[in-house]
């Protein structure tokens, strides 16, 4: 008899977790998906595919974002990009939708589950790596397009890319990784080049350690 | 017959027009989807992308004086393999991996519009 309160909490439980997984389905379904997809592979295949999404995929967004920084971003969201999405010439209006804790939880839960086979696990640990970033800073042209935090807390780099400021709280240092090492998978058609070739694998895994360490 | 002449005449010139058209369209969008953030949607050299911070002036495709110096294969090396292999700036990204090699060309014969001005070695 002991036995049966154990198991229906369990059971709650179970259903607790998979109604919150639901939920956030749901709330991103009615809120979201008009300007995000959650259905991978890419879809894009021209440029005129990518300039008419209204915002980032996001199939791999459990690879891609840190679970702390999503909750809390989906509850009060802070520009990433300088410019507007698809934008040379819009700053970013800051109009993001703010979600309540409990839809931010549930959409939370729902986001961090959608991942990518090509991003694995435990092979980027942040690192403050000269040669990381004399490649970032000086060899190759990332400080171009993204905005990263500079020495005596100053704040360098270009607009039209997403900024790479409080990239250590934001982004999964394996995901950033997998992203120069098999850029086409994630996207397809983008304004940044693809390294691959270029840089070699222990570079970019230098690059993105660095990019882990960003405030 | 001969109205029918110039009508198919006419509609040659039509579809021919129309295909020019949609050309111009796709490389003014392969130019300002890759080349703009950093060169300017007027070829000025003057993308959001260059903030006070900026290393380097990206070449400015409306000045005759600097693009008269440059070949039409210069402006494609640089496209394809970046500025840091021709001592450039290594603002100036790599492209070879990205952008096919036919629309280097498209791009480079855009660029050479800005400044209505002939290639070195034409």
């Amino acid at each position: 008899m002991k036995r049966l309160p154990v198991t229906v909490s369990i059971l709650a439980a179970a259903v607790m977790a998979t109604s919150s997984y639901a939920g956030g389905d749901a709330i991103f379904q009615k809120d979201c998906a008009d300007c995000h997809y959650t259905v991978g592979p890419a879809r894009e295949k021209t440029i005129s595919d990518q300039l008419a999404k209204k915002g980032p995929e996001l199939w791999y967004a459990g690879s891609k974002f840190q679970k702390e920084w999503l909750l809390s971003w989906l509850q009060d969201p802070k520009p990433i990009r300088p410019m507007k999405y698809n934008s040379l010439t819009e700053k970013n209006p800051a109009d993001h939708p703010k979600l309540s804790a409990g839809d931010s939880a549930a959409v939370t839960d729902y986001l961090m589950g959608l991942t990518s086979a090509d991003v694995k696990a435990g092979v980027i640990k942040p690192k403050k790596s000269a040669k990381g970033r004399l490649i970032f800073t000086k060899k190759m042209p990332c400080s171009g397009c993204h905005q990263y935090p500079a020495r005596k807390g100053k704040i360098k780099g270009g607009l039209s890319g997403p900024s790479l400021v409080g990239a250590s709280k934001r982004l999964n240092p394996d995901w950033v990784y997998a992203y120069l090492m098999n850029t086409k998978v994630f996207k397809p058609v983008r304004d940044m080049p693809d390294f691959a070739g270029v840089l070699n694998p222990k570079a970019m895994e230098k690059v993105a350690a660095y990019v882990a360490i960003f405030k | 017959m001969r109205t029918l002449a110039v009508m198919i005449a006419t509609l040659v010139s039509l579809t021919l027009l129309a295909g020019g058209t949609v050309q111009a369209a796709e490389d003014k969008q392969l130019f300002e989807f890759y080349c703009a953030q950093c060169h300017g949607l007027t070829g000025k050299g003057d993308g959001p992308n260059v903030t006070k911070d900026f290393k380097t002036d990206p070449r400015n495709f409306t000045s005759v004086a600097d693009m008269e110096k440059l070949s039409d294969a210069d402006i494609k090396n640089v496209v394809m393999d970046g500025g840091a292999a021709v001592s450039k700036s290594e603002l100036m990204p790599p492209w070879g991996k990205t952008i096919a090699e036919a629309d280097v060309d498209k791009l480079v014969a855009y660029v050479r519009k800005f400044c209505k001005c002939k290639a070195k070695g034409k």
